[in-house]
């Protein structure tokens, strides 16, 4: 057999041959006769394949900077962070920027060994993001603290007059300092939430916006407005929320609901890496646990998706998920390929 | 290539790889020989995978790296001491067949990073430009003022660099359990 370093070569050879956008049917068919030598080929090939498609990834650290920009040694610095905790090691990628407040972003970041995964401090608006499984805390210079979910981004402003974060994706938890002078914003679609000085948390998902405020009070304003210091209003005022309450949005209006402090608490529990279920259905835990992972959970039978659970589970550990789902109830799992299959034993 | 065949390489196979090269280190004391180990083991397990699919993965795949290295040390006339050293030892040790399936998505990202971070500051200048900023191989080159062969070369050796962190790399183990609320929260340090 052929040495496995030659072999390897050969098939990266091809495959950066493929990406170099110089590719003719000619070059395709001189592939597949590689490929039909041996099977030794074909692995190393998909094996390499497989890994470069998967360093798509690395634009979660490139997320937010200038295109064509390459970050050179001096500003890329690469620094793991290791936290204690059931994910194991955690990377935080720290992009140093001119301002002095912004390194001291990121010197927060490291020092606070935040349960990060990729971070970017830009010159101008700097967007901080997570990726699927993710979770990170990041302080910001005005004494908040911003608590990033699974595959979310916000980017921050910050000015004299106002405090604007606009969550592009996912959700975050807000601990708003009191600054009266500053108006807290976020910013997420058509919807701002106006804070003084509060605690509390948006989502962005496919239904719409979620708010819950777990102290304090917020504002809540629809599109088509400036964004209003809270103590002078204006606008279609679409309502405040006090602690407790959660409202949802869409395109059509709002919904607010009283759940308790506690209860919202809860929910929020994936601020520590968890999610709480309190007799939800299978369906719906399974499509929160869909957050956090690239290999989705697929519920191939409805009469299992009713069935309804309480308990709290680590949000990155969906195999001990579906161990305990296989054990406890009539459910077996199919992995199939990409994803994993839930279906009626 | 049989598609399908292959997916269930890339996504049942190859997230041991880890664990199989742990293995073969431990028996086969010629380091230089393991890559060549390795792909004669997935060549073997691919080839019998074309006729039927094994149910336990993990095992069947210990087991062809067993039975190979039975077969080399066998065959051979002369064997170095080191390779039979340890022929002993064939039997598979407990930790290494826990079920480690694939990188979580967060420890996947940290081996990305490190592997992006042990290149060359060039070679990662032009994995950045082609994979981050998605310039064609050419705008690579003419940016950087290099050849496209250098392109080339820069590309092949990164991708080989992430496909060995991703599968076939010891990831460290961290000291687990949840002192998480107290790391993550500075100021709040004991509780």
């Amino acid at each position: 057999m052929e040495s496995s370093k030659v072999v390897k070569e050969q098939a990266a050879r091809w495959l950066v041959k493929q990406d170099s956008g110089e590719w003719s049917a000619a070059d395709g068919a001189a592939l597949q006769d590689w490929l039909q030598e041996s099977t030794a080929h074909v692995i190393a090939y998909i094996r390499l394949e497989e890994a470069w498609k998967r360093t798509g990834r690395l634009k979660s650290f490139g997320a937010g900077v200038a295109a064509g920009t390459v970050p050179s040694p001096r500003q890329w610095q690469l620094s793991s962070v290791f936290i204690a905790g059931e994910a194991g090691p955690k990377t935080a990628v720290v992009r140093h920027a001119r301002r002095p407040w912004l390194l001291g972003i990121a010197a927060g970041i490291v020092g606070m060994a935040a349960i990060g995964v990729a971070w970017l401090v830009l010159t101008a608006n700097p967007m901080y993001q997570t990726p699927v499984g993710g979770l990170a805390s990041v302080p910001m210079p005005d004494g908040s603290k911003v608590t990033l979910n699974t595959n979310s981004a916000v980017r921050v402003a910050i000015s004299d007059h106002e405090r604007r974060v606009q969550l592009e994706r996912g959700e975050a938890f807000f601990e708003v300092a009191k600054d009266p002078t500053r108006p807290f914003v976020v910013v997420a679609g058509r919807q701002r939430v106006i804070a003084v000085g509060t605690a509390f948390s948006v989502r962005r998902g496919a239904h719409g916006i979620q708010v819950a405020v777990t102290e304090g009070k917020v504002k809540i304003e629809g599109e088509g407005q400036h964004v209003q210091r809270p103590a002078t209003g204006g606008g279609v005022d679409t309502g405040s929320l006090t602690a407790g309450s959660v409202a949802r949005m869409d395109g059509n209006g709002v919904l607010i609901e009283q759940r308790g402090v506690q209860e919202l608490e809860q929910e929020l529990s994936w601020r520590a890496g968890f999610l709480t279920f309190d007799n939800t259905t299978l369906a719906d835990a399974v499509s929160e646990f869909n957050r956090y992972s690239v290999r989705p959970i697929v519920i191939s039978d409805p009469s299992i998706a009713a069935i309804r659970l309480t308990g709290r589970f680590e949000s990155a550990k969906y195999e001990a998920f579906i161990r305990l789902l296989e054990d406890g109830f009539s459910i077996r799992a199919e992995r199939d390929g990409e994803r994993i299959v839930l279906l009626k034993r | 290539m049989n598609r399908e065949l292959n997916q269930w390489f890339v996504h049942e196979v190859l997230p041991h790889e880890r664990a199989l090269v742990r293995y073969l280190s431990r028996v086969w004391r010629t380091r230089s020989e393991i890559d060549d180990l390795v792909q004669e083991v997935y060549v073997r397990v691919y080839e019998a995978a074309e006729k039927s699919r094994p149910a336990a993965v993990k095992s069947f795949l210990f087991t062809a790296a067993r039975n190979l290295m039975t077969d080399r040390a066998r065959r051979a006339r002369v064997v170095t001491i080191e390779a039979v050293e340890n022929i002993e030892e064939l039997s598979v040790v407990a930790d290494e067949m826990t079920p480690e399936r694939r990188l979580s998505a967060r420890q996947e990202l940290k081996a990305l990073a490190g592997a992006f971070e042990s290149l060359s500051p060039r070679c990662r200048e032009v994995v950045w430009l082609r994979r981050v900023d998605e310039l064609s191989q050419k705008e690579v080159a003419a940016r950087l003022g290099v050849s496209s062969r250098t392109v080339e070369t820069y590309l092949m050796r990164g991708m080989q660099a992430f496909a060995d962190a991703l599968f076939a790399k010891q990831i460290l183990r961290v000291v687990r359990r949840r002192a998480r609320n107290a790391e993550a929260e500075p100021g709040h340090g004991k509780q």
